[in-house]
């Protein structure tokens, strides 16, 4: 009797310790990968912020203008540029549907 | 072996009953007696030894598991919170206007560094702004640290470290930067080198910036602004102006979408910039606006009955009232109706209307449009109107053409905007209004009082001083707006505060644009620079480039529906005649 009860504390023991152990290791091994996760998310929002600062940087309305008038010398649209869809002329000749001209009515 | 013979139970040599006496009854003496007592001793040591390990380990188990497992979640669970640096500021569509960068700032060990004099050489090579003499010195210093250049860029510190000099080590700091440079560096104001806000949104939302929580969102338009300053800016080195402010405002919210004040700073380097640069004449700035407060006054009159679009005014020589005499800038010298008072902006015509309605009704209707105090507003800088003390009537007289009063620029905003607007006066505000959470407004006058008020205003740019501004199509009403600067109690004559207030579609009030120059010049003519000539066309500038952004179409200004709606009967030549018999 003393010796099955003991065999079998001796093996809940064992694996009792095994599972401990094994289990420490995945915390420990998990620890360490939030660890890095942690680190990898501060360096990826210090990353973003420095874009999103390079961006708006980059975006500056002034650099824009002055990128403009350097290259592509565009400039504001006048008024008499804008127009609505219902002035242009059809082509002679050419049937639209009809929502096509509900929504140039729009 | 016999399985029927148990001989530890059937040995016939043994008795049922008997037991072995103890064995440590044995007598033992001497050596072996004294060697048992000391093992013994020992196994009890040994044993209380391992009973007291024991017991710091179940302690410690019953410690960790029951009152610490609370920390230890708490510690895992937000172990990646952004760490404490200062929030951003964005604009109205999300556009970022000032944010938080590490950067790293680098100091030196002296005794760490070996050889001084080419380490100075090589980090003044890499080091814009540096001396490697200053360097050199600082080495030198006895301190057992030194710091060699405060938040410096990525590059330069990737050169640093490529350098590969011992001694050196860098220090972590956030720094503000501001992206936009100086667009809209009064509204931002700027953080000092300890990040704390020392002006602008910076300083009034401190607390809340500090806290790195969401950012702010202004009710800045980013694109809105850079046309406002730099629109502003142009007509300001076109006619030699000390500088000029100009406000963008949605009417129908009371959000400021642009504020510009010129001259202005930069917010990454607010040290360099010159004390006058840094005062904000749009919030701070209060001016006599001059005829722009005529808006107020032919409001009011209309508003509390005491005159009508037909009322007459006798404008047919200057008006002398106490030893003080007004004139008007383009005399017509004859009767005028109130919308000719208007659009020829006549200060003799608004001093007679001012008077009939009185002191007290003008001190209360100014009072209800938030001119007669300080404004709330979320900017720090926000200045107080001057009012005359005693309020006699000739101050109420003066005051009916905007002399006599200073008020900020954008309490006038602020003010015409309600005029206009249906006649319901909205807290300015420079944070964006949370979509479908209209503003809580106040009516101070009524939705027909608003109705005339556009027509006089569109009147003034189809056929008054504000021609400049019209023929934009997209429907530009305003007032013109020009006075002589208060210097030393006296005005004077050749500094003028030109100034034109313009909205559009007038005959659907959206947007108001305010802009004016201080001491504007126009070559010979200097007392010429007037709102009409100089502010109006500006307004118009604006407001071209604007529309298109924030979705205004353009209309034909002269076709039959349009003219209908803002119609103002002015009277025909017989009917000048008549007034003038």
């Amino acid at each position: 009797m003393i010796r099955l009860s003991t065999i079998l504390w001796t093996l809940a023991v064992m694996v009792a310790g095994y599972a401990m152990f094994q289990v420490k290791y995945e915390v420990g091994l998990l620890e360490d990968r939030l660890t890095q996760l942690n680190h990898d998310i501060a360096a990826s929002r210090e990353e973003t912020r420095v874009l999103d600062a390079e961006w708006s940087l980059l975006s500056d309305p002034q650099r824009l203008d002055r990128l403009n008038k350097t290259f592509l010398h565009l400039t504001p649209v006048a008024t008499a540029q804008i127009g609505s869809l219902d002035q242009i002329p059809f082509r002679p000749g050419y049937s639209v549907q009809a929502p096509m001209l509900a929504k140039a009515g729009q | 072996m016999n399985p029927r013979l148990n001989l530890a139970r059937d040995n016939p040599c043994r008795p049922r009953h008997f037991r072995p006496g103890r064995a440590v009854d044995a007598t033992l003496e001497g050596p072996a007696k004294e060697a048992l007592e000391i093992s013994h001793t020992r196994l009890l040591i040994a044993g209380m030894l391992f009973l007291l390990a024991f017991a710091v380990i179940g302690g410690r188990l019953i410690e960790v598991a029951g009152f610490k497992s609370g920390d230890l979640r708490a510690a895992h669970a937000h172990p990646a919170g952004p760490a404490v640096a200062r929030a951003d500021i964005v604009d109205r569509n999300g556009v970022l206007l000032a944010t938080t960068l590490d950067t790293s700032s680098l100091f030196a060990v002296p005794k760490d560094v070996p050889d001084k004099q080419d380490a100075a050489a090589q980090l003044a090579s890499v080091l814009p702004g540096t001396s490697a003499d200053d360097i050199y010195a600082k080495l030198n210093s006895d301190k057992g640290f030194v710091w060699l250049a405060r938040q410096i860029s990525p590059r330069q510190e990737m050169a640093v470290i490529q350098l590969g000099i011992p001694g050196l080590e860098f220090q972590t700091e956030g720094k503000r930067v501001y992206p936009k440079g100086d667009l809209a560096a009064h509204v931002l104001g700027f953080a000092g080198l300890d990040n704390s806000g020392l002006a602008g949104i910076e300083r009034s939302f401190d607390d809340s910036l500090k806290n790195g929580a969401a950012p702010v969102q202004l009710s800045i338009d980013v694109r809105l602004q850079y046309i406002l300053q730099s629109e502003l800016a142009r007509q300001i080195s076109d006619f030699q102006a000390l500088g000029g402010t100009g406000i963008i405002m949605d009417v129908r919210t009371g959000e400021v979408l642009a504020l510009a004040s010129l001259p202005d700073f930069d917010p990454n380097d607010p040290g360099a910039a010159k004390p006058e640069n840094l005062f904000n004449r749009a919030t701070l700035g209060i001016y006599e606006v001059g005829s722009l407060f005529k808006i107020f006054s032919t409001a009011m009159a209309l508003e509390d009955g005491v005159s009508t679009l037909s009322s007459r005014y006798d404008a047919t020589k200057p008006l002398e009232v106490s030893g003080y005499t007004i004139h008007d800038d383009d005399p017509q010298n004859r009767w005028l109706t109130v919308p000719e008072i208007f659009m020829y902006s006549s200060n003799i015509g608004e001093a007679r209307m001012a008077a009939d309605g009185g002191t007290d009704r003008q001190r209360d209707f100014l009072g209800r449009l938030g001119l007669l105090s300080q404004p709330s507003f979320e900017l720090p800088e926000v200045g107080s109107p001057l009012l005359p003390h005693p309020w006699r009537p000739i101050n109420t007289m003066t005051i009916g053409f905007g002399h006599g009063i200073s008020v900020s620029p954008l309490q006038v905003a602020s003010a015409a905007s309600a005029v206009v607007n249906g006649g319901i006066l909205y807290p300015a505000t420079i944070l964006k209004r949370p979509d479908g959470n209209p503003a809580q407004g106040q009516r101070v006058l009524s939705e027909a009082t608003s109705v005339d008020m556009r027509k006089l205003m569109r009147l003034v740019v189809e056929q008054g001083t504000g021609k400049l501004a019209g023929g934009s199509g997209y429907l530009i009403g305003g007032k013109t707006g020009t006075a002589e600067k208060v210097v030393d109690g006296g005005y004077a004559h050749h500094a003028l505060i030109s100034s034109f207030l313009g909205v559009f579609p007038i005959n659907d009030p959206r947007y108001l644009v305010l802009a004016l120059l201080d001491e504007p010049h126009i070559g010979t003519r200097d007392g010429g620079a007037t709102g009409g000539l100089i502010a109006a066309p500006l307004v118009r500038r604006i407001v071209e480039r604007m529309a298109p952004i924030v979705g205004i179409q353009p209309v034909d200004e002269n076709s039959p529906e349009i003219r209908r709606s803002l119609m103002v009967g002015l009277p025909s030549p017989q009917g000048r005649k008549l007034a003038s018999n």
